[in-house]
This record gives C-alpha cells, sequence and structure tokens, in this order.
C-alpha cells in the first residue's frame, strides 16, 4: 500500500497542470510580469511564467512549441506566419494588449527638447552625428540602439528609419532598461524604447515634420495617434485560447489588465 | 620536535614576507582616468569584435535513420550495385553558414554531409534593394529553383523523409546555378521569384549546351491559403542513335500549386500538379521531347505541439503517351517532436504501379537534430 502511495506521490507532477509561458518581448517583460501576478493572485491555481529575450525570440519559441504565448512589440512578420502554417497548419492569433507611444530618450542635461522624425531617422542612420546639427551643443552623438531580435529595434527601424539601416556606430545593448541607464549617464546619449521606462531621462518631444507641433508621449496623445511613434503590444497564440489561456488574454484585456497596463507606463488599447 | 620547528618556521615566512612588502599607494586621479580609459579602449575592442561575430550565423540539422526496403536483396556484384537497402546512414548532415557582410547583403553557404560523400547543397551571394517595400533581392550562385513548393521546402521541415516523385525526377537535386530576382509586395501578400540558370542541376559541374534556361513562381496568399505558378523553360543537349555530339530537347514544366490551412484544428493540406516536356536519356532514337505529368497532395494532423499524422499521395506519369507507365505512391508519417531541436519519424510508402504492385514499400525511422 506504502508503496502504491508513493508511486501515486512521484507521478503527481506528471499530472500537474503545465504552467502557462509568455515568452518575448523585453519592453513587455515587466506589464507580462504584473499582469500575470494579478491574475495568478485573482485566480489561485494558475501559474503563468514570463521571459523576455526580444520579440523575435518570442515568436521563434511559438513556432517551435516552446512557448503558449509570445509577447511582441511588433506585428508578426509573413515569414514568421509562414512558418507558423508549415508547422503548425495556422495563421496564429494576435491580441493586442497595450498601445505604447514609442519614446525617444535624451539625458536630463541635454538642452535639445524636440526633434523631427527626419532628424531622428538622419541622427540614427548616421546623417547627423553632431548635437549642434539640431540645436543642441558641440558634441558628438552618442548613439545606444538594441539588439536586432528585438521588437522595438524593428519597429523603430520600420516606421521611424523607415527601412533603412541603423548607423553602425550605434552601440547595441540587451533591453530598453539598458538603454535608459546609457543615456541616463551619457551627456550626448540618444536611445528609444517604450514609454514606461522613463527613469533619470527625458523624452523628446516628436515632430512629425518642420510645420507640425512637438507632441509627448501621453496618455492623451498616443490614445489619440497625435502622437507620431506609437503602436500596439501584442500577446500572439498558435491555438485559438481557451480555458488559463483565454482567461488571462479576456482578464488583461478587460478593464483590470488594462489597469495594470497604466500602472506599469503604457496605454490601454481602447 | 625537530619537524614541528620547522612547521611553525615555515608558516611565518609568508608574515615576514608580507612585512616586507612597500606600502601601497593610493592611485591619483589621473591614473585612474587612464585605467578607466584603456578599460573602454579594451571594451570597445571586444564591442567591435563581437559585432563582427554576431554578423556569422549557422544553424544546421543531422539526420539518422534506419530504411528498410522490400527490394533488399543479399547479393554481392548485383549489375546495379549493391542490392540491399535495409541499412543505417546519415541521410543528411547539413550546415548551413550565413555571413550578413552588409545590412543589406549576405553570403550563404551550406554543405552536406551524407553516407554518400559530400556536396555543395547552397552558395550564394544576396542583395537587397533598400529603396522600395518589395526587398526586391538578387542572388547570384547555387540555389533551390524557384519552382513551386516543395522544392523549396526545406527538408529538415517535411513531413515525409523524401520529396515526392515527380519533384525528385524532374528537378534532381532541387538546385542549379545562375542568378534570380525576387521579391514580395501588396502587402507581401505577393512574391515573385525569377531566374536565369544554366538548367544542368547541380549533378554536372558544366553546362553543355549554350542556352540558357528560365524558371520562375509567383505565388499570392490570400492568409490560410496561398496559391502558386511556376513555369520553366529550357533544353536539354541529349546524344542521340544518330547523332553523339547532342542534339537540344525541349524542358519544359507548368506547375500549380497550393497549401490551406483548413478551418479544422491543426489540419493543414496542400497539392502540387506539374506537366511538362522532358528529355529523353542519351542514346534514344527520339527526335522530341515527351509530354510527362505529376501530383502530390499532403494531409497534416497536428495534435498538440508534438505529434504530426501524415498522409501523402503522389503520382507520376513518365510519358503520357504511354499506358500503364505511371507510378503513384501512397505513405504515412508520425512525426513526435521530442523538443523544440529533435524529433523522430515513422514513415512508410507503397509505391505501386498502374498494372501491379511489385515488392517496393519503403520503411524509414529517421532522428533529427537541428540547431
Amino acid at each position: 500500500m506504502k508503496k502504491l502511495v508513493a508511486a501515486l506521490l512521484l507521478a503527481l507532477p506528471l499530472f500537474a497542470a503545465k504552467p502557462l509561458s509568455i515568452k518575448g518581448s523585453d519592453t513587455m517583460v515587466i506589464m507580462n510580469a504584473r499582469l500575470a501576478e494579478a491574475f495568478m493572485l485573482k485566480q489561485p491555481g494558475t501559474a503563468i511564467q514570463v521571459t523576455g529575450g526580444g520579440s523575435g525570440v518570442g515568436i521563434a519559441s511559438l513556432i517551435n512549441g516552446t512557448t503558449d504565448i509570445a509577447a511582441s512589440s511588433r506585428p508578426i512578420k509573413t515569414s514568421e506566419t509562414d512558418k507558423l502554417k508549415q508547422r503548425f497548419a495556422t495563421t496564429g492569433y494576435s491580441f493586442p494588449i497595450a498601445r505604447d507611444g514609442l519614446s525617444v530618450y535624451l539625458n536630463a542635461a541635454n538642452p535639445v527638447k524636440e526633434l523631427t522624425l527626419a532628424q531622428i531617422s538622419d541622427i540614427y542612420t548616421g546623417r547627423i552625428t553632431n548635437w549642434k546639427q539640431v540645436g543642441g551643443r558641440d558634441a558628438s552623438i552618442i548613439l545606444y540602439s538594441r539588439e536586432n531580435s528585438s521588437g522595438t529595434y524593428q519597429y523603430f527601424k520600420d516606421n521611424v528609419l523607415m527601412g533603412k539601416d541603423y548607423s553602425p556606430r550605434a552601440q547595441t545593448l540587451q533591453g530598453t532598461a539598458a538603454v535608459v541607464n546609457a543615456v541616463a549617464k551619457d551627456a550626448n546619449g540618444i536611445g528609444y524604447g517604450g514609454a514606461a521606462y522613463a527613469k533619470g531621462i527625458r523624452f523628446a518631444a516628436v515632430k512629425k515634420d518642420d510645420k507640425s507641433p512637438a507632441i509627448m508621449p501621453t496618455l492623451d496623445t498616443v490614445r489619440t495617434g497625435q502622437y507620431p511613434i506609437s503602436r500596439f503590444l501584442y500577446l500572439y497564440t498558435r491555438v485559438k485560447p481557451s480555458k488559463d489561456m483565454k482567461a488571462f488574454i479576456d482578464w488583461a484585456t478587460g478593464p483590470e489588465g488594462q489597469q495594470i497596463v497604466t500602472k506599469v507606463g503604457y496605454f490601454p488599447i481602447k | 620536535m625537530k619537524l614541528k620547528w620547522i612547521l611553525v618556521l615555515l608558516l611565518a615566512v609568508p608574515v615576514f614576507a608580507q612585512e616586507q612588502e612597500p606600502e601601497p599607494t593610493t592611485p591619483t586621479v589621473e591614473e585612474l582616468d587612464d585605467k578607466v580609459k584603456s578599460f573602454g579602449e579594451a571594451f570597445t575592442e571586444m564591442r567591435n569584435s563581437l559585432e563582427l561575430l554576431n554578423r556569422l550565423k549557422f544553424s544546421g540539422y543531422l539526420q539518422a535513420q534506419y530504411l528498410n526496403d522490400e527490394r533488399s536483396r543479399n547479393e554481392l556484384g548485383g549489375t546495379t550495385g549493391t542490392r540491399n537497402f535495409d541499412q543505417f546512414s546519415v541521410r543528411r548532415a547539413r550546415v548551413k553558414f550565413t555571413y550578413q557582410f552588409m545590412p543589406t547583403a549576405r553570403f550563404v553557404l551550406q554543405p552536406d554531409v551524407s553516407s554518400a560523400g559530400v556536396t555543395l547543397k547552397d552558395g550564394y551571394v544576396e542583395f537587397t534593394e533598400p529603396w522600395t517595400t518589395w526587398k526586391n533581392t538578387l542572388t547570384a550562385g547555387q540555389f533551390n529553383w524557384p519552382f513551386g513548393f516543395e522544392i523549396m521546402y526545406s527538408s529538415s521541415s517535411r513531413e515525409m523523409p523524401e520529396r515526392s516523385r515527380v519533384v525528385r525526377t524532374l528537378f534532381p537535386g532541387e538546385r542549379d546555378r545562375g542568378v534570380m530576382v525576387s521579391g514580395l509586395g501588396l502587402g507581401e501578400r505577393l512574391r515573385y521569384q525569377v531566374a536565369v540558370v544554366n538548367g544542368t542541376g547541380t549533378g554536372r559541374t558544366d553546362d553543355v549546351n549554350k542556352r540558357k534556361d528560365v524558371v520562375g513562381r509567383v505565388g499570392y496568399s490570400f492568409g490560410p491559403l496561398d496559391v502558386g505558378g511556376s513555369l520553366y523553360r529550357g533544353s536539354d543537349l541529349v546524344a542521340t542513335s544518330t547523332q553523339a555530339t547532342g542534339i537540344e530537347f525541349d524542358k519544359d514544366r507548368l506547375g500549380v500549386d497550393f497549401q490551406w490551412v483548413t478551418p479544422v484544428p491543426g489540419l493543414g493540406v496542400r497539392g502540387e500538379y506539374i506537366r511538362g516536356k522532358q528529355a529523353p536519356n542519351p542514346g534514344t532514337t527520339r527526335t522530341q521531347s515527351h509530354d510527362v505529368d505529376g501530383w502530390y497532395f499532403y494531409a497534416i494532423q497536428n495534435l498538440g505541439t508534438r505529434h504530426q499524422f501524415v498522409i501523402r499521395a503522389d503520382d507520376y506519369d513518365a510519358d503520357t503517351d504511354v499506358d500503364n507507365n505511371a507510378v503513384r505512391t501512397l505513405g504515412g508519417s508520425y512525426i513526435f517532436h521530442w523538443d523544440a531541436n529533435s524529433k523522430v519519424m515513422f514513415a512508410y510508402e507503397k509505391p505501386e504501379n498502374e498494372i501491379n504492385d511489385p515488392d517496393d514499400n519503403v520503411f524509414t525511422v529517421r532522428y533529427q537534430y537541428s540547431f
């Protein structure tokens, strides 16, 4: 009898519910962790694991079946959807979970207050290399960027650099927090990333063009689309969500989840 | 007693030694500044080296298999070589090296090491224009023929051990040498690929005729349904019974293909039909190419993330004007995806021709590790 009980106890982990895994965007990792913590408190018995690595890593994990949900700060690429179709016979399901004003970070001591989209593009592609060219001090611009598996990297390249390549002088850093940290310590630094990471730096007001007003990323400007670099942050799944996955996504996109999204520093989807 | 004294003296040595060391001096701000600068320089050098290394990516896979074929015989020195096919082998072992030497240009090299020897599979450079959203790309070197679906679908992803008979016969080796232009537009729904190639495949190292072949595919994605049309126009120089230096025979193919993610969860189907003109074998008395056609159909059912059940039917008619020479193969496989890197495939294939069903069924167990 004892043997039977021992065998059943040993077998328990095999039947224990597998935690729901969310993997991907470093921009979203804090938000997803807060959402998961709050959801697990609300639904005891549900286990959710949140890890980062970058949007590209998250989507690759969705394709190779090692995560249930991919977090991505950019829309899924056609080539990635093709792989999902081929491996799992699905086109995938996307759920916008938050809006983000993709912000341009400047050091607190930098006298430059605003930049046009064209100036930001020229700075990051290497055409503008000195702050005096955009009304600042006579000092070289130090570029901080993200690794190419980052959704933020890709979104910025597609929507601000308009597909052009980053200057080879751009220093690649792992995670938005590292970019913020570098700009906070470097008077001549510039970086970009989620609006939720504004600690020790300040945002540049962004102008669509020379004649447009300079807009800061705020709840109203991002929600109304006035702020020129706003984007959705997504959760992607392979299958149509059911059970815990559906409950979590429904809750995260509902009023309670969206409150947490706002608390973390992002903007609600509606 | 003597030993104790020696031990005490030995232990005391470091004490005296320490006392004799000069007192450490406090570094000046300039010295510290120099040190920080040297660390900074070393860091920059390391970062630059790392960025160069980051441009080089490699991936690969190895397929180890056991194959059981009903045709196998214990026979030495058979007229067609060994007659035993029941054996363990390394079917494919490939490492793909990709070096992104410019943001818009890359170099790709993929050798294949199998039980049969070492061959070059892919070897090309690619340049993608940065000015439009079409991502027009020029590829030069050795690459897959841009025709249909199965040729370009990686062997590491394919759900049956080998490609269908029609593709294996009409596109042996799946690759050729030449230049290709490709791109995608209309919201990345439309894809095109056009190539000018030798037309010899990779079986020959040289091209025996002056004429070059043209091959291309246009595909459109409706979301869950992808469709494509392909065309190949070229020629083969073949020695005939009357002209040993060879005469040119037409080598044409026309194909349509589709891939559909059905509304049934986890069920995907795909198919392709190819018809064309095929040159005869050397020494022929023919003066013209003959018509050929063939097709395949796959149904792939996924269960969860680990299990795949596959059925494939394919058909190839080597000469549509000759009766009873088509070969139809029905096959199926079960694939267990162990983890993100490894999977095991159990496949069974039953070829039969139009008159009878010879003993030539094949069972394959294959383990694949990819990285």
